[in-house]
C-alpha cells in the first residue's frame, strides 16, 4: 500500500506562546494510505477542522511535520503551497464555495484552467468529470440556478477534475437534506470504491462516517481512538454510535483535564 | 449601551471608515471651492465672458449637487455594506431595529459634522492655493475672489447635512426591512442574478444611431446651429446610455465565448466578475461617461478660451504696436525687440480731417485683413483720384483697414483725407508720426509692449488734451488684448475649477460604488486561495477587473469630449488648442483613482490572507 498522507507529532497553538495560548491540536501522528476513506469525528472544539485546515495546507502546523503524496508541506512558501493545493488537493467545503459569477461548466474547469491546460483537454475532462458525477446537463447554469445537492455535485466534479492526490471533505452533507447526502455519500463511496480515490472527510453526522473505511476520533486535540468496520454499514453506524457515547459521557464526567 | 457597542464596531473597522471619511472631506472641499466661485457674483461679473448668462452657474451647482447626492449615498451604502453582520448580531440580541437604526443615523451625522469641519478648512486652504496658481500663472489678479466666504460656508453645511440626513434614513429604513437573519449571512448571500439579453440588437443599433446623430450634429455644428445644439445633447447622451445598456454585458459575453482565453488561469473568474459588475453599474458608467466628457470639456473650453485671446487678437491686429511720436526711450526699447516688418506715417490733424501721405501709404502699404477672403494681404496702390462724394473720401475697403492700423488711437476721431505730399506739405495743423512695429509672436513680449504703453501715455496726454491714464485708455492692441485676456482667464479658471471638481466627485463615486460591493467578494477570493490560485494571480485579476470597468466611461467620455469641442467652434476659433493638457489631467485623475480603487479593493478582499 502506497501512503498517501503522514502526520508526525503535529501541533497547532493559537495565539502567542504563553499568554493565552490555545492549543487546538496537540502531537498528533497518525498515517493513511491511497484509496482510503477516512472519517474524521469528534465533538465540537475537538480540533477536527484544524487538523484539516492543516492537512490542506490552509493553516500551518505550529509542530510536527505533514507528508503528502510524498512531498513535505511544512517547509512551503505561500506560493509553492498554492500550487500544491491547485495539483495535488481537491476541495470539497459544507458551503460549496461555488462561484457565484462562473458557470458550472467554468467553475468545474477552474483547477484545469490554473495549470494552463488545453481548451479540448478542459471540455473532455469536464464533460467525462461531470457525466460520472451526473451533472452533465447543468454546465451551462449558473450555481444561483441550482440546488444545494447539485452544488454540492459541481463542487465534486471540480474537486476530482484534475485527479488529485487526496481529496478532502469538510461537512460535505452539512448543509444537504438527508436524500441528497445520501446520493452525495454515496456517490463519495463509489469513487472511493471504484476509482480509487483517497478521501479523507471531517464529519459530526454517523450516517456520513459509516460510508468510511476507517473513523478517527479527535478528543481535545488527541488522537482518541480509531474504528474500522466490521460488518454491514448499519453495524458501523452502531459502532460510532457507541464510541461518539462514551466519548460524551467522559467529557461529561470531568474527563478534560 | 448600543452606542458604546457601535463604537466598539467603528473602531474595529476604522481603516474602512477612514476611506470614507477621506472621500468625504473631499467632496466637502470641492463643493466648497465651487460655491465660493458660483456664488461670488461680483466675481463672476467681472471675470467671465459668460456673466450674462448666470443660469450657466445655477446648472453647474445643480449638477454638482446631485453628483455629491449620488457620491454621498454610494458612500453610506458601502458604510452599511461593513457593518451589516454587526448590525444583525444586534438585532439577534434583542436590540430593535428602530434602535440600530437611530445609531447608524447618528454614526453617519457625525462623521458628516467631522468631515465639514476638515473639509472647509481644506476647502478654504484649496481656494487660496488654485486660485494663487491660477493668478500667478495667469498673471491677472482676481482682487474679487475670497477664499473665505461666509454664504459658501453656510450652504456647502446645510447641503451636506441634509444630503447625510435623506442618505441615512434612506439606508437605515432599507436595513429596517432586511430580515435579522439575511443581515447576519450577508456575507455569504450571492445577490447576484443573471439576465438574459432582451432586445440587445434593437439597443445597439439604437444606441449606434443616437450617438452617430449626436456627433454629425457636433461635427457639423457650424451648419447646423440652433438645430445642433439641440439634438447633439440629446442624442448623444440617449446613444451613451443605451450603448452602456446594450452593448457591455454583449462584449463580455463576447469574450467568455473564446474558450482559449476564458478557461485560461482565473480568465474566467474575471471575465465572470466583469459580467456581473458591467450589468449592475450600467447606469452609473453610462452617467460617470457623460460627466467626464462635461468636466474633461470644460477644463479643454477653458484652455481654448484661453487661447482665443491671443489668436483672436492675432487675426484683428496685424501689427503689435503703433508708437505715437516714438521717443528716444520708445525706440530703446523697441530695439530689443526682434522685429519683422516696421514703417514710419505721417498724420497732420487739423479740426475736421485726419491727413495721410498717398506717396507714403502707396511706399509701404500695411497688412491688413481683406473681409472678403479672410487673408492677409497689403492693399493695392491707392488711384490718382479718389472722389469725394458727401465730405467722404472714396478709397478701397482694404485701404480703409490700412488707415486703421496705421492709427488706431485717432482713425475713428475724424474724416481721413489722403492726399499727395506736395498738397500734405502745405497743410497747417499738428504733425504725429507714427512707428508701426510687427514680431513673429505678439505672445512672447507682452511685458515689452506693456512698457512701451506706459511711455505712450505721456504721448497720449499731449496729443489729447484731457487724456487721463488712470481712467482713460488708448485703442491699442495691447491694451485691447489685456481686457479680452483677462474675461478669458475667468472663464479660464471657472472651467478647470468646475471641471476638476466634476472629475474628483465623479471618479470618487466610480470608487465607492465598486467598493461597496467588495465585501460581497471576500468569500470568493478566498475560495479561490483555498482552491490554489496563487495571490498575485489574484491581485491581477482584481486589477484587470478594476481597468475594464473604468475604462469603458473613460474611452467614451473622451471620445465625446473629442468630438464635442467641435461645439466651440461657433465662438472659438481653435476649440482644441492643447486639448491633450485637459486630457492629461482627466488622465492623472482618473488613473490616480483606479490605482487607488485597485489597492482599496484589495485591501478589502484579501487583507486577511
Amino acid at each position: 500500500m502506497k501512503p498517501i498522507l503522514h502526520a508526525k507529532n503535529i501541533s497547532k497553538t493559537y495565539g502567542k506562546k504563553g499568554t493565552a495560548a490555545y492549543t487546538a491540536v496537540r502531537d498528533l501522528s497518525f498515517s493513511m494510505n491511497e484509496g482510503e476513506f477516512i472519517g474524521i469525528m469528534g465533538p465540537s472544539g475537538s480540533g477536527k477542522t484544524t487538523l484539516l485546515n492543516m492537512v490542506a495546507t490552509l493553516d500551518p502546523v505550529t509542530e510536527g511535520d505533514i507528508t503528502i503524496d510524498g512531498v513535505s508541506v511544512s517547509a512551503m512558501t505561500e506560493d509553492q503551497l498554492s500550487d500544491f493545493r491547485a495539483e495535488r488537493l481537491g476541495f470539497i467545503f459544507q458551503d460549496f464555495n461555488l462561484l457565484e459569477s462562473m458557470t458550472v461548466f467554468e467553475n468545474i474547469a477552474l483547477p484545469l484552467s490554473l495549470r494552463n491546460a488545453e481548451v479540448e483537454e478542459i471540455q473532455d475532462r469536464v464533460l467525462q468529470v461531470s457525466g460520472i458525477i451526473g451533472i452533465g446537463e447543468l454546465l451551462e447554469n449558473y450555481p444561483a440556478e441550482l440546488s444545494g445537492g447539485q452544488k454540492q455535485r459541481a463542487a465534486i466534479a471540480r474537486a476530482l477534475i484534475h485527479e488529485p492526490a487526496l481529496l478532502l471533505a469538510d461537512e460535505p452533507t452539512g448543509a444537504l437534506d438527508s436524500r441528497n447526502a445520501e446520493t452525495l455519500l454515496d456517490t463519495l463511496a463509489e469513487l472511493n470504491a471504484v476509482r480509487n480515490v483517497s478521501i479523507l472527510m471531517v464529519t459530526h453526522d454517523p450516517r456520513s462516517a459509516s460510508y468510511c473505511s476507517r473513523v478517527l476520533f479527535i478528543k481535545d486535540g488527541k488522537l482518541d481512538r480509531e474504528l474500522v468496520p466490521s460488518g454491514t454499514r448499519e453495524a458501523f453506524h452502531q459502532e460510532i454510535l457507541t464510541v461518539l457515547g462514551d466519548l460524551d459521557r467522559r467529557s461529561g464526567a470531568g474527563g478534560r483535564a | 449601551m448600543i452606542l458604546k457597542l457601535a463604537l466598539t464596531g467603528m473602531r474595529k473597522k476604522r481603516r474602512d471608515y477612514l476611506i470614507l471619511f477621506t472621500g468625504l472631506i473631499i467632496s466637502v472641499a470641492v463643493f466648497y471651492m465651487f460655491l465660493t466661485m458660483s456664488l461670488n457674483k461680483d466675481f463672476i461679473a467681472r471675470n467671465s465672458v459668460i456673466n450674462h448668462i448666470q443660469p450657466v452657474f445655477l446648472v453647474g451647482t445643480v449638477l454638482l449637487s446631485v453628483t455629491t447626492f449620488f457620491y454621498l449615498f454610494y458612500t453610506n451604502s458601502f458604510l452599511l455594506s461593513l457593518r451589516k453582520k454587526e448590525f444583525g448580531l444586534y438585532g439577534l440580541i434583542g436590540v430593535k431595529k428602530q434602535q440600530i437604526g437611530r445609531v447608524f443615523r447618528l454614526e453617519t451625522l457625525v462623521i458628516t459634522i467631522g468631515a465639514l469641519v476638515i473639509g472647509l478648512a481644506l476647502g478654504v486652504l484649496l481656494s487660496r492655493v488654485v486660485s494663487w496658481l491660477l493668478m500667478s500663472g495667469l498673471d491677472v489678479g482676481f482682487a474679487e475672489f475670497k477664499v473665505i466666504y461666509v454664504p459658501a460656508v453656510m450652504w456647502t453645511a446645510v447641503y451636506f447635512l441634509i444630503a447625510s440626513f435623506i442618505t441615512s434614513s434612506v439606508h437605515s429604513a432599507r436595513l429596517a426591512k432586511t430580515p435579522i437573519i439575511e443581515l447576519l449571512r450577508s456575507d455569504v448571500q450571492s445577490e447576484r442574478v443573471v439576465k438574459k439579453p432582451t432586445l440587445t440588437a434593437l439597443q445597439t443599433m439604437l444606441g449606434v444611431l443616437f450617438l452617430g446623430i449626436g456627433y454629425l450634429s457636433l461635427y457639423f455644428m457650424e451648419q447646423l446651429r440652433f438645430i445642433g445644439l439641440f439634438t447633439a445633447p440629446v442624442t448623444t447622451t440617449a446613444g451613451t446610455y443605451l450603448l452602456f445598456a446594450a452593448l457591455l454585458p454583449v462584449i463580455v459575453r463576447k469574450w467568455k465565448r473564446n474558450k482559449k482565453a476564458n478557461l485560461r488561469g482565473i480568465n474566467a473568474f474575471t471575465s465572470g466578475q466583469l459580467n456581473f459588475r458591467l450589468s449592475s453599474l450600467k447606469w452609473v458608467l453610462a452617467t460617470i461617461a457623460m460627466l467626464i466628457a462635461l468636466s474633461a470639456g470644460a477644463i479643454a473650453g477653458g484652455f481654448a478660451f484661453k487661447n482665443d485671446a491671443f489668436l483672436s487678437i492675432d487675426r484683428s491686429w496685424q501689427y503689435d504696436a503703433a508708437l505715437y511720436n516714438p521717443g528716444s526711450a520708445e525706440i530703446a526699447l523697441l530695439a530689443t525687440i526682434p522685429l519683422q516688418e516696421q514703417n514710419s506715417f505721417h498724420v497732420k490733424q487739423d479740426d475736421t480731417y485726419l491727413y495721410y501721405v498717398r506717396e507714403e501709404l502707396n511706399a509701404a502699404p500695411p497688412l491688413v485683413t481683406d473681409w472678403e477672403t479672410y487673408r492677409v494681404v497689403r492693399p493695392e496702390p491707392l488711384p490718382e483720384n479718389m472722389k469725394i462724394e458727401d465730405d467722404y473720401q472714396i478709397i478701397p475697403d482694404n485701404w480703409v483697414a490700412a488707415l486703421e492700423t496705421i492709427n488706431p488711437a485717432l482713425a475713428g476721431t475724424k474724416s481721413f483725407r489722403i492726399v499727395p505730399l506736395e498738397q500734405y506739405e502745405r497743410i497747417t495743423g499738428e504733425e504725429v508720426s507714427i512707428l508701426l512695429a510687427r514680431t513673429a509672436d505678439f505672445s512672447a513680449y507682452l511685458q515689452k509692449w506693456q512698457a512701451l504703453e506706459e511711455l505712450q501715455n505721456d504721448v497720449y496726454s499731449t496729443m489729447m488734451p484731457g487724456f487721463d491714464p488712470k481712467t482713460d485708455a488708448v485703442t491699442s492692441k495691447y491694451s485691447q488684448f489685456k481686457s479680452q485676456y483677462a474675461l478669458a482667464s475667468g472663464t479660464f479658471f471657472m472651467g478647470f475649477f468646475l471641471g476638476l471638481a466634476f472629475l474628483t466627485m465623479m471618479a470618487s463615486i466610480l470608487m465607492f460604488k465598486i467598493l461597496s460591493g467588495a465585501a460581497n467578494d471576500i468569500r470568493r477570493y478566498d475560495s479561490l486561495r483555498k482552491l490554489g490560485v496563487r495571490r498575485k494571480l489574484l491581485e491581477n485579476s482584481i486589477s484587470r477587473e478594476i481597468l475594464i470597468v473604468f475604462l469603458f466611461p473613460g474611452v467614451l467620455g473622451l471620445m465625446h469630449v473629442l468630438v464635442g469641442m467641435r461645439l466651440f467652434s461657433f465662438i472659438l476659433q481653435e476649440p482644441y488648442y492643447r486639448l491633450w493638457v485637459s486630457i492629461l489631467i482627466f488622465l492623472a485623475i482618473y488613473g490616480g483613482y483606479y490605482f487607488f480603487t485597485v489597492h482599496l479593493y484589495r485591501k478589502i478582499v484579501l487583507s486577511h490572507q
